[in-house]
């Protein structure tokens, strides 16, 4: 933060280089929330918006990417519009229109495949903790962006895991589908 | 799926080209509004208290100029609920400006977003609900110690020697069904308006303390 404001004295282009460093947050989050490319547009934008309109008052007592991940989810979560299209388990145009012209590996491509599906099927909450927990945050960094105890959030990592083991076994061997 | 195991394949996402998010972008994107559920009910409050403005004043000046200001009475009327309506959207916009902190925990902003949107529909109930009462009340008072000065009421006696309207009974019996059916079609409106959005909220706040 410091870093930019020395290196652009003009606030909006401070922010600006700010946001080009972590878009990559910023795109994360769009993908695990929306599932069409106008949904994420819609959501992208409106995150940009609430983050240039809360960063005067950022004062740097936490990390940048602590307060941006707080404004992304918090734009993310309660922005509770319907979205375009809801997909299914069985939709292929799953993966983010950008995330299909990259070749994988069979292997890769399938298990990210079910990664995206597994989290279309998660709560808001769940997905902002998986979201986190992928990212490598700490219990402590959840805790911050979050706000529910770190004893709460083992808790819930612990369910969500099995809840993903469950979504993988059902995917695998149909089980448990209607 | 084990997650630990996705952690690679996630973090290579890192690496892929995210789509072009250069400075002229997020440029256009800061002059653009907001389109948040709240950014939009502020928009529609203000428009409506545009409304109120835009129609009240001119008969206001009407009814204060007209008949030779015999029905002065009616400006006044219009001029307090005008007063009610500017309190009650400031209320409201107050109420709207506490309802998020988007740089707040997860948490503490579902909290916050569910106790004020709860104190704002409260607060539209009330308001909407009262004002019936109010109108009725102060139209009454005109009809009654008003018109008796206006011209030509004279021949209107003459035709009807005791109207109805004069008799505060029949204001009473008609008032209190017609709040009551005020009450439920406002609360039926707003459940409407933000009752799945409350329960949205309520849902998550309770997932996140369980």
């Amino acid at each position: 933060m410091q870093t930019a404001s020395v290196l652009y004295p003009d606030l909006q282009e401070a922010f600006i280089h700010l946001v080009n460093q972590h878009r990559g947050i910023l795109h994360k989050v769009c993908r695990v929330y929306c599932f069409t490319e106008p949904d994420r547009q819609d959501l992208f934008q409106e995150i940009i918006v609430q983050l240039w309109r809360s960063y005067p008052s950022f004062r740097g007592d936490a990390k940048f990417s602590t307060w941006l991940y707080r404004i992304a989810l918090n734009t993310a979560i309660s922005d509770l519009r319907k979205q375009h299209r809801r997909i299914t388990l069985a939709d292929p145009g799953l993966l983010p229109a950008e995330l299909q012209d990259i070749q994988y590996s069979g292997e890769k491509e399938e298990q990210l495949q079910l990664l995206y599906q597994a989290i279309n099927r998660l709560t808001e909450i769940e997905k902002a903790l998986t979201m986190l927990y992928l990212e490598d945050k700490s219990y402590q960094e959840m805790e911050e962006i979050l706000g529910i105890s770190q004893n709460n959030l083992r808790v819930k990592m612990n369910r969500i895991k099995d809840k993903l083991r469950k979504m993988t076994k059902e995917a695998t061997y149909g089980i448990g589908k209607p | 799926m084990e997650l630990e195991n996705l952690k690679s394949i996630w973090n290579e996402l890192d690496s892929l080209p995210t789509p072009e998010t250069d400075g002229e972008l997020i440029h256009a994107l800061l002059q653009k509004r907001s389109r948040g559920p709240v950014a939009r009910m502020r928009r529609n409050l203000i428009r409506e208290l545009l409304l109120i403005i835009i129609t009240y004043i001119p008969v206001i000046f009407f009814y204060l100029v007209e008949f030779e200001g015999r029905l002065s009475a009616i400006s006044g009327l219009m001029f307090l609920l005008g007063l009610f309506f500017c309190g009650y959207y400031y209320r409201k916009m107050r109420l709207l400006k506490e309802m998020q902190c988007v740089s707040c925990m997860v948490r503490s902003n579902l909290a916050r977003h569910v106790e004020t949107l709860k104190k704002y529909t409260r607060f539209y109930l009330l308001a909407g609900t009262l004002v019936i009462p109010f109108t009725a009340i102060y139209s009454y008072a005109i009809l009654r110690w008003k018109l008796p000065q206006a011209t030509g009421i004279q021949l209107y006696h003459r035709l009807s020697p005791a109207p109805w309207w004069t008799n505060s009974l029949y204001w009473l019996l008609l008032l209190a069904p017609l709040t009551i059916a005020v009450y439920y079609l406002n609360a039926w409106y707003i459940n409407k308006l933000y009752g799945r959005h409350i329960k949205k909220l309520q849902e998550l706040l309770r997932e996140m303390d369980e």
